[in-house]
């Protein structure tokens, strides 16, 4: 038996990568559609979001300097000296979505973001639940079942590098 | 008629193709015939949503969505924006399972 490079100009192996160049191409037109499609239903939210978020964290930042006065408690020392504004404005990357987010409205933005409960949960998850069912089940399940997947999430990929664990986890929060 | 009774049919300029598959299109047939391009196609999409592989790709589609305004985006874009990431970032792993599968099916058809 050859090597898996060895064989890489043969003509059975080219072969082979035009077959697999095929499948993948399929599959990435599938994604291309499916995201297609989501865009333009608006049935992802985050796409607007984001400019509720940027619209909410500028006002939270206008709302602190306007309220001064000496006994403030916005205006306390801390024991190092330093004061804080009563709405953290501090601007980071959340680690879920990728997003600016304004440390203020982090814990809002993470509800949304990850799935708190009914609506963002069966949303956020229904591709991706729908996709896993189909492939393993191949029956039609229906949209409120993120916590029947315990047999599929548990399988673990063989070696490969690329996926970091939430990944596969994301909207599995009870 | 008296004319022969036998002769061949006139050649149609549009029948043709039959005699010129080329080994990939036969191939491809065989594997749509067999079923088993239905399988692979099947393996490998749930070896990419495994591997995070689709979340990805559907990352990249709804940053471009994002930028561009959700409503310009064409199937064409996305799949433009998507197709050289997409082709580099299968796991080394993922693309040895399909290509050992699709040789071993290669060499256990006559062909």
């Amino acid at each position: 038996m050859s090597a898996l490079n060895d064989g890489s100009s043969s003509p059975r192996s080219q072969h082979a990568s035009r077959c697999f160049e095929d499948l993948l191409e399929s599959i990435i037109v599938d994604v291309a559609s499916e995201c297609h499609r989501i865009a333009r239903l608006g049935l992802d939210r985050n796409l607007e979001e984001e400019e509720e978020e940027l619209r909410l964290s500028a006002q939270a930042r206008v709302a602190d300097p306007g309220s001064s006065g000496e006994s403030n408690s916005k205006n306390v020392v801390d024991i190092f000296g330093q004061t804080h504004p009563a709405i953290a404005s501090e601007t980071f990357n959340c680690m879920n979505c990728g997003r600016p987010v304004t440390a203020g409205r982090f814990a809002p933005h993470l509800e949304k973001c990850m799935g708190k409960g009914r609506k963002a949960c069966t949303k956020a998850t229904r591709s991706s639940t729908i996709a896993r069912n189909r492939h393993s089940r191949g029956s039609p399940v229906t949209v409120y079942a993120p916590y029947s997947n315990a047999t599929n999430s548990n399988r673990v990929p063989n070696g490969t590098t690329a996926g970091e664990e939430y990944t596969d986890y994301t909207f599995e929060e009870p | 008629m008296r004319a022969s009774i036998n002769r061949p049919p006139t050649p149609d300029p549009d029948e043709e193709p039959e005699k010129e598959l080329t080994l990939q299109e036969m191939i491809n047939i065989k594997l749509i015939e067999s079923g088993e391009k239905e399988k692979l196609m099947e393996l490998l999409r749930e070896r990419l949503i495994e591997c995070g592989w689709r979340d990805e790709m559907k990352a990249l589609c709804r940053a471009y969505a994002r930028k561009k305004g959700r409503n310009n985006v064409t199937v064409d874009d996305l799949v433009h924006v998507i197709t050289p990431k997409g082709r580099a970032s299968v796991p080394d792993s993922v693309k040895a399972e399909l290509l050992q599968r699709i040789r071993s099916f290669l060499t256990s058809v006559p062909l």
